[in-house]
């Protein structure tokens, strides 16, 4: 079965917009971290698509590293969470508005 | 040879500075020593460079330039341009910063700041002489904002005195809005003619000639707009008398002699720019200039403050100068420009000698009588004004005769009409100057034990009132001529001739000049030679009140204008930066409950996420910019 | 593939090798060595060592100039996952030597006991900035930008005592991963529209293409992620937080070298690959491509930086508007599309990283001395401690685009880039509009200059003690400024010989 470009870049468009969603509508940060790996996965996803139908390797290659990267993305921003969490004793962000000038 | 003193010339004021701050700052007289004796040695290398160019027979020395910036097709170069427009400039320059170096040993000799003063004073001659002899635009620009810097150094230099700090600012942030304009034009300039050099650019005008055309106008204009800044035109003319809060030495040399003078220098300079068939430039500028000079002749028929008067009296002045710039003449305003070097610089060093006299008391209302408590003072005073005034055959008569002639030659019979009138002011407003501050009773307890100042001040005075009586036959619009229209004829030749020129070359100028300051005289004289108050305000009501109150312009730039453009801007910048939560919480609390009102309701989770949403809308209007247009 | 050995390699990389060995060495000496010294001592050993990789990558960059082991003059490696020229060596040399800044600055500051690892961290983030800047591929884009971001985003977070350092790092980071992510998006699609990842050869294939929508999409989505490097608006809203709530040092890092390598990778990226796809931005005559989209970020930037800076009353967050300003400006030289654009583009960065650099130093010291950083705090500072009074002068002066420092001519450079580029100065409007933005730039520096010249200070009037160490970087810091004011040659000669070398490979 032939499924042509379009769809797997629909998919990809309809998961990074309901990632884009989360991040701005959710309220706890892990939620909002999981959403932001969303993103980034309906990138991979897209990246996939196109390295297929590219006939190159290129796009998958790029797909391996951006995993390692998010892992690495996730370790730190899980760190800032208990750092802020430890300062906070919360992990909202409607509580991060100490800052204006 | 003589041009690579030059370099000398420009450099030795900024050696000053350097031995000052690196060796002497903490020896006030070894100080004032280093930077007397700098402006001198320029002054007297000027004298000698001139010298040598009026036996060269040649419009001008060859330029001596060191290549600064070539890169591509970006050549910015460090040259000197020596011709007759420079040098004498130089001279006025040096020679009556000389005399003010000299002045201000004696007046500023309590003062803690002693070597501050000295090295900013020397700064400030080092970035004019920059103006003066640059040979580009960029050069030109660089030292045009020395010089914004050093006045703001010299404005502000009693920091401690909250007026002065307010006043440096104001000056330098109204010349900032002219300087936008000047940059601009420069880098128009740069786009259609490809070059930043003053030879250049009048060489490479012919074969371009169709191109700038079409800019000519906006080009001419946006430069002017620098000169609109530094030389106080109207609107921005507001900051220099504020300005007068810094030391009168510094209010002569900067706010009379020199640097407001940069404005008609530049102007003069980049004629050729402005001087296109087709552009409408020069008009607006002449307009402007005639403008300023009624605008600031009648705010000084109102002034009680000695300094204020001769501030208003010099925008006045700075605005018959654009105005013959306007109407086709530089060689005339460079004229009126020369002498009113000497006799307004001799007017601020007289008012510092009274001011130093009465104590540091400024009110002419608080003074009175001094003629002989302050012999020398009084003589060269009457001498400035008598030349201010345009006494034949004083300097002024002359040069303000040119300018006056130069707008019936070109048909500008209202601003003629307007410059006469100007000089009735003029005459009016200085007499009661003089008939207040000179004349009738001590008016007040300082008056009475008012004292000569020391000679160290006087001298000055009277070198300056010498040069005030003799600068209208000294040929120096001959100088200017030779710049400005090579291939005329001399006017006079033998010194009789000279003294009598005007009321042959042309008589309609010459009279009325002299009819309106025997007016402005007999005014001043009935209303002032004997009074203890000032009778005008009753008389006039209203338009005194708004004369002394300087039209209010003041307060419009400060209550609705820099409120408007500054805060409310800023405010309503960072609003933006936050609308969304403001404007949607005020929403969300009325309960709206539609979908709109829900989806933005949720906005409302924090910063954070209205920052996320912020981001969104961003690449959602960027998006639609690019995609559905 | 390019046969070139892998000891070819590995010479060639040796800058960056070096200034990750410095890194591990940091770390392992603090935490091995040195746990028990004091706190004084174990920072400079610390910077001792980040110094030494640092100097010795710079001594090799310039010593190994011009690339041995071609005759042209640059090379691309392995698809471009390393390129390297004289124009890259020059940039790279520009990011160490504000690195070398960075640690001088920090000295001051005693926010952490998280020595070693707080120089790693600058350290490797500069690795991540050299990587970025020799790259020619989007997966290496992509890689290094998330090297340097993420240890951007722990230097953020340095400040365990402040609350708002926490806070301002989460906010960089939330902002940071989403624009990752839409730069991700947007490389998905050029690698989907051109088949490569390699710069040369998107170009190859795009710059006859039609430019349709899925590839102006695919542009705008990669602006997004430089957009928010370079802290342009809209991307920008991160930036006054994070300035703000990071250590100082941090945030005059993340002003200075992160902005430099980000710039010079973005306009590589539009001028290359994207060349053939610049559209118009003309006023009034905008047709699709990446000019309009840049030139429309610009004037945003240039507005709501200069205007909302007016209102700070903390200088970090005023210095943040007003990089977010400074971001518009340099664009005008990607705008420009052009060499003399680039090198304007190099030069202003450089010159601007330098001097915020220089800013933030004595920011860093007033917010030591007297507990935070808000304008009030720097009253009397001109009598305090006129040294430091003089050099914040030339800052925020040379900020303001005064001459002769640097950043009048940086800035004036760059005007006439920009009023040259393109058929009848076509950008004319943005130059009419940064000049007069930069003229109301004015007026915030000088409300910090009044503060240090002016108003005295109310409560502490002492003399602010400053050690001789930092007196003297922050007196070379300002010296630099007024050199490269004066005689720009001295940097510009050489941007533009190296970038007249490098498009002739």
């Amino acid at each position: 079965m032939h499924i042509p470009l379009e769809h797997y870049l629909i998919v990809s468009g309809i998961l990074f917009s309901l990632g884009l969603l989360g991040v701005i509508m959710r309220r706890n940060l892990l939620v909002i971290y999981m959403c932001l790996e969303l993103m980034l996965n309906a990138a991979n996803l897209a990246l996939v698509a196109m390295s297929r139908f590219n006939d190159n390797l290129n796009g998958q290659i790029m797909v391996f590293f951006i995993i390692t990267v998010a892992a690495a993305e996730v370790s730190v921003g899980l760190a800032l969470i208990v750092a802020l969490y430890r300062k906070r004793q919360t992990a909202h962000v409607e509580d991060l508005t100490t800052m204006k000038n | 040879m003589f041009e690579n003193l030059a370099w000398l010339i420009l450099f030795l004021p900024l050696l000053s500075v350097a031995a000052i701050t690196l060796f002497t700052r903490s020896k006030p007289r070894a100080s004032a020593q280093i930077s007397i004796f700098a402006v001198i040695a320029a002054f007297v290398l000027s004298l000698i460079v001139f010298v040598f160019f009026r036996g060269s027979e040649t419009n001008s020395l060859p330029q001596a330039s060191v290549p600064w910036l070539w890169v591509g097709d970006f050549k910015a170069d460090i040259g000197l341009r020596l011709d007759a427009l420079s040098l004498g400039m130089m001279l006025i320059v040096t020679g009556v910063g000389s005399l003010i170096h000299i002045y201000s040993w004696g007046y500023m000799k309590d003062d803690p700041g002693f070597a501050r003063y000295f090295a900013s004073l020397s700064l400030f001659t080092f970035s004019m002489l920059g103006i003066v002899m640059a040979d580009n635009f960029l050069m030109m620009f660089i030292f045009w904002e020395l010089v914004g810097i050093s006045s703001y150094l010299l404005i502000g230099f009693w920091y401690e005195k909250a007026s002065a700090a307010d006043a440096c600012k104001k000056a330098f942030l109204t010349n900032r809005i002219g300087d936008f304009g000047f940059l601009l034009g420069i880098l128009m300039v740069w786009a259609v003619l490809g070059s930043l050099n003053f030879q250049d650019l009048e060489i490479r005008l012919v074969p371009h000639m169709k191109d700038y055309a079409p800019v000519a106008t906006a080009a001419g204009l946006l430069i002017f707009c620098g000169a609109m800044g530094k030389s106080a035109q109207f609107p921005l003319h507001v900051w220099l008398p504020d300005a007068m809060e810094g030391p009168t030495p510094v209010s002569a040399l900067i706010h009379a002699a020199t640097m407001v003078a940069a404005g008609v220098y530049m102007l003069c300079r980049v004629f050729f720019l402005l001087n296109v068939p087709g552009s409408h430039a020069l008009e607006v500028i002449a307009w402007i200039g005639g403008f300023t000079a009624l605008l600031a002749a009648l705010i000084a028929v109102q002034q009680n403050d000695i300094k204020r008067i001769l501030a208003y009296s010099t925008l006045s002045q700075l605005g018959y100068m654009v105005m013959s710039v306007g109407m086709s003449g530089p060689t005339a305003a460079m004229y009126h420009l020369t002498t009113h070097a000497f006799f307004k610089a001799l007017l601020f060093l007289g008012a510092g000698s009274v001011i130093y006299a009465m104590h540091h008391e400024q009110n002419i209302w608080r003074m009175g009588a001094l003629k002989k408590k302050a012999p020398a003072t009084y003589w060269t005073f009457m001498v400035g004004t008598l030349a201010l005034s345009g006494v034949w055959p004083l300097s002024g008569f002359y040069s303000k005769d040119s300018i006056l002639a130069q707008a019936l030659e070109t048909n500008h019979i209202a601003l003629f009409v307007l410059g006469v009138f100007v000089a009735l002011l003029t005459t009016f407003y200085m007499f009661r100057l003089v008939f207040v501050v000179f004349f009738g009773g001590a008016r007040s307890e300082a008056a009475d034990h008012a004292h000569e100042s020391p000679d160290v001040m006087t001298w000055p005075l009277r070198i300056l009132a010498v040069m005030s009586i003799i600068g209208g036959v000294m040929g120096i619009e001959g100088l200017y001529t030779k710049q400005f229209a090579p291939n005329a004829e001399g006017h006079a030749a033998g010194f009789g001739q000279q003294l009598l020129a005007p009321f042959s070359h042309s008589p309609l100028a010459a009279y009325l000049g002299l009819f309106a300051v025997i007016m402005g005289l007999g005014a001043a004289y009935a209303l002032y030679s004997r009074s203890l108050f000032d009778p005008l305000p009753e008389k006039l009501g209203w338009l005194s009140r708004a004369m002394r109150n300087r039209f209010y312009f003041d307060e419009l730039y400060e209550r609705v204008i820099i409120p408007f453009t500054q805060e409310a801007l800023a405010k309503f910048a960072n609003a933006i930066d936050r609308w969304i939560i403001s404007g949607f919480m005020v929403r969300g609390a009325s309960g709206t409950t539609d979908l709109v009102g829900r989806a933005l309701r949720l906005l409302q989770t924090g910063s954070l996420q209205t920052y996320a949403f912020l981001l969104v809308a961003g690449v959602a209007l960027v998006l639609y910019l690019v995609l559905l247009r | 593939m390019s046969g070139i050995s892998y000891s070819e390699i590995l010479k060639l990389v040796a800058p960056e090798m070096l200034v990750s060995l410095a890194a591990l060495a940091v770390l392992a000496i603090d935490l091995l060595v040195m746990r028990e010294a004091p706190q004084r001592y174990r920072f400079w050993t610390g910077a001792a060592f980040a110094g030494l990789g640092c100097g010795l990558a710079i001594a090799w960059l310039l010593a190994m100039n011009p690339p041995p082991h071609s005759m042209s003059a640059g090379l691309s490696l392995l698809q471009g996952t390393y390129a390297d020229d004289v124009l890259v060596r020059l940039v790279k040399v520009a990011l160490l030597v504000m690195t070398l800044f960075t640690l001088a600055i920090s000295m001051e500051s005693n926010f952490t006991d998280h020595i070693g690892e707080y120089l790693a961290l600058i350290l490797l983030a500069t690795v991540g900035m050299m990587f970025l800047v020799s790259s020619e591929n989007l997966l290496m884009v992509f890689i290094s930008l998330e090297l340097t971001s993420l240890s951007l985003y722990i230097l953020t977070a340095f400040n365990k005592r402040n609350v708002e350092s926490a806070e301002a790092a989460l906010k960089y980071f939330l902002f940071g991963g989403m624009s990752a992510a839409f730069t991700l998006f947007g490389l998905s699609l050029v690698y989907g529209l051109a088949g490569s990842i390699q710069f040369s050869e998107i170009y190859s294939k795009l710059h006859a293409a039609k430019i349709d929508t899925l590839l102006l999409a695919a542009i705008v989505m990669t602006v997004i992620g430089f957009g928010f490097k370079i802290a342009a608006v809209p991307f920008h809203l991160w930036a006054p937080d994070a300035y703000q709530g990071a250590p100082t040092p941090s945030a005059a890092f993340i002003a200075s070298g992160s902005k430099v390598a980000s710039f010079f990778i973005f306009a590589k990226l539009m001028m290359q690959a994207f060349a053939g796809a610049e559209g118009n931005g003309a006023w009034r005559h905008f047709t699709p491509g990446w000019l309009p989209v840049v030139a429309t970020v610009a004037a945003c930037s240039m507005l709501l930086g200069n205007l909302a800076a007016i209102v700070q009353g903390n200088v970090k967050r005023l210095l943040a508007y007003s990089a977010i300003a400074h971001a518009g400006y340099a664009l005008l030289g990607l705008l420009s599309n052009s060499q003399q654009g680039m090198s304007s583009l190099i030069y202003y960065i450089v010159t601007y990283g330098l001097t915020v650099l220089g800013a933030f130093g004595v920011v860093a010291i007033v917010e030591e001395r007297t507990g935070d950083a808000s304008i009030s705090s720097f009253a009397g500072l001109g009598r305090r401690q006129p040294l430091l009074g003089l050099c914040m002068m030339v800052f925020m002066l040379s900020l303001a685009g005064i001459p002769p420092l640097a950043g009048f001519f940086g800035k004036f450079y760059l005007f006439t880039a920009a009023i040259g580029a393109g058929k009848d100065m076509g950008m004319l409007w943005l130059v009419i509009f940064a000049i007069a933005m930069s003229a109301v730039s004015l007026y915030y520096y000088l409300q910090v200059l009044k503060q240090i010249y002016v108003v005295p200070a109310v409560e502490d009037s002492r003399p602010i003690v400053v050690p001789v160490s930092s007196r003297i970087i922050l007196s070379l810091l300002a010296l630099v400024v007024v050199v490269l004011g004066c005689a720009p040659e001295l940097l510009l000669g050489r941007l533009i010989t190296a970038i007249k070398l490098a498009s002739h490979q």
